[in-house]
């Protein structure tokens, strides 16, 4: 058997070249694959590039998305600010208006059943207009009103009046200090809202005490009631609120709409008194606290001296004592009200005290008399019976 | 925007009183009529110390006004600018306190009698004649 015989060799005589082909062919495959790998992670690279410049691109737009979003939304809200406002402003006047009328009605039927009622319609008049005031504060409106100073006592009973429950305000204690002319209104505003709160959180029968302390930085009205008092989360809420400023608008109040505390945050920015409301009151309710500081208060204005009290030295037109100027070298208003009439104390004793005047005079007057009536009776009685009535005029000859 | 301080000069003289009557009476009830006459005559019937200090401003306003002397009730309504129905409720309140005496007006005189006239003219005629 030779070696081209044997099948081995034949069969690695076909083997070996197929092998080759194989072997060549597999590696081309690989280089091919290999080639097509590289360019795909080329691409990918680039795609990668261009992803992030997408991504990028797309935060751009977001941005540029939200602010116009926020600037619509400011000119909207501007605009309704405006609108309001200028409505606010129009019911204010309205309210005003209203109240002098009522004011006029009260007094022309003072004495008559119908004042009880006007009374009524004044106090839902006060309402209505602390309303509109509230609104017009948080579209960054008008208070409505320059006030002259006022005592801080009227101020509190400025702000009971424009409550519902107003009867259930005690004002425990009186201080003898006044609130500056651009302070009063928004002072009023703010304690009214805040009687609001704790007449409404606090059970019909119970009372709502004011207190007024002086303080080393200014005044103090405290207000406690006797209410439910507030959780924790209400606290902080209504703190945020009280410290946010002006920054709430009218569209964040919710529905019902809850004024009372974001028209006080208001108020407190703009007129640089605060107000805290995280203590509790005596009674279990809530203590808010309302700090005037001392640039917000001023001296007593002169009080409406009543008239009678003048009546000694009212002839003289000067009411003595009073200095001319105020403490702050202002010149002190002079209350022009005089009594118009007086009834004296002693009237009886003067009614029956005698005229002083001297006997002689007397009778002088009352000889002048009696010769008036004997020459009046001679003129118009016939001459014969002029002598005979003697004893009408005998009293006059006396003594 | 305009300044929230700004004042509206046609507006400020809009400005009605800062304490509305029906605060000054507390709610209080108005009286029944004829409880005070217009002209009934009041006056105070304590010295200026013993005044208590609880008095409202308008209270004290009244004591003081009639501090001096006898005045009537329509002069402290004109005096206090106060509807004539508030200022007696004031009044009814302090009288109760026992800081005010009141006095009824004098009554007015009765008209005499025609008859009776005509009787002691016709007497006098007779003594005449």
């Amino acid at each position: 058997m030779t070696i081209l015989q044997d099948p081995t060799v034949w069969a690695l005589a076909a083997g070996v070249p197929v092998a080759t082909m194989v072997v060549v062919r597999q590696r081309k495959t690989a280089e091919s694959l290999r080639r097509q790998k590289r360019g795909l992670e080329s691409e990918l690279t680039a795609l990668q590039g261009s992803h992030a410049d997408l991504q990028t691109t797309i935060a751009e737009l977001r941005r540029g998305y939200d602010e116009v979003v926020r600037q619509a939304k400011e000119e909207a809200e501007n605009a309704t600010n405006t609108v309001l406002k200028s409505a606010m402003q129009t019911l204010q006047g309205l309210a005003a208006e209203q109240q002098r009328a009522i004011s006029g009605l009260q007094k022309k039927y003072g004495d008559s059943a119908v004042l009880r009622d006007l009374l009524d319609v004044d106090h839902m008049n006060s309402q209505f207009n602390r309303r509109a005031q509230s609104i017009a504060v948080l579209c960054g409106g008008w208070l409505g009103r320059q006030r002259d100073a006022a005592s801080i006592y009227d101020v509190i009973r400025a702000a009971q009046g424009r409550i519902r429950h107003y009867q259930r305000i005690d004002i425990a204690s009186r201080v003898d200090i006044a609130v500056t002319s651009r302070a009063v209104e928004p002072v009023a505003l703010t304690v009214a809202e805040l009687l609001d709160n704790a007449t409404s959180y606090s059970a019909p029968s119970s009372m709502v005490d004011v207190e007024v302390r002086t303080v080393p930085k200014g005044m103090c009205i405290v207000i406690d009631d006797a209410g439910v008092g507030m959780s924790e989360e209400e606290k902080t809420a209504a703190t945020a609120l009280l410290s946010s400023g002006s920054a709430v608008s009218v569209s964040e109040l919710g529905n019902p709409p809850a004024f009372g505390f974001a028209v006080i945050g208001a108020l407190c920015a703009r007129f640089g008194f605060t107000v805290t409301i995280d203590s509790t009151s005596p009674y279990g309710g809530v203590r808010a606290v309302v700090m005037v500081p001392k640039e917000l208060l001023t001296d007593m204005p002169e009080p409406a001296r009543p008239a009678a009290t003048q009546g000694a030295n009212a002839g003289t037109g000067d009411s003595g004592s009073a200095p001319a100027t105020t403490a702050g070298d202002l010149p002190r208003r002079q209350n022009k009200r005089r009594a118009m009439a007086l009834v004296p104390d002693n009237q009886p004793e003067e009614a029956t005290a005698p005229p002083a005047r001297s006997a002689e005079a007397r009778v002088a007057a009352m000889g002048a008399f009696q010769r008036g009536t004997l020459s009046g009776r001679s003129a118009g009685v016939p001459a014969a019976e002029r002598d005979t009535p003697a004893d009408t005029h005998e009293g006059f000859d006396a003594p | 925007m305009t300044h929230p301080d700004r004042t509206e000069p046609e507006l400020v003289s809009e400005a009605g009183e800062l304490v509305r009557p029906y605060v000054i009476t507390r709610g209080r009830d108005l009286l029944d009529e004829g409880a005070f006459a217009l002209i009934t005559l009041v006056t105070t019937s304590t010295d200026d110390q013993q005044r208590p200090q609880r008095l409202s401003p308008e209270e004290q306003q009244i004591l003081e006004m009639c501090s001096s002397g006898y005045l009537s009730v329509a002069e402290i309504a004109a005096h206090s600018q106060l509807p004539l129905g508030v200022v007696k409720v004031l009044l009814s309140s302090l009288a109760e306190g026992g800081y005010l005496v009141t006095r009824a007006p004098v009554p007015s005189a009765r008209l005499a009698n025609k008859a009776l006239l005509q009787e002691v003219l016709d007497g006098l005629k007779a003594l005449s004649v």
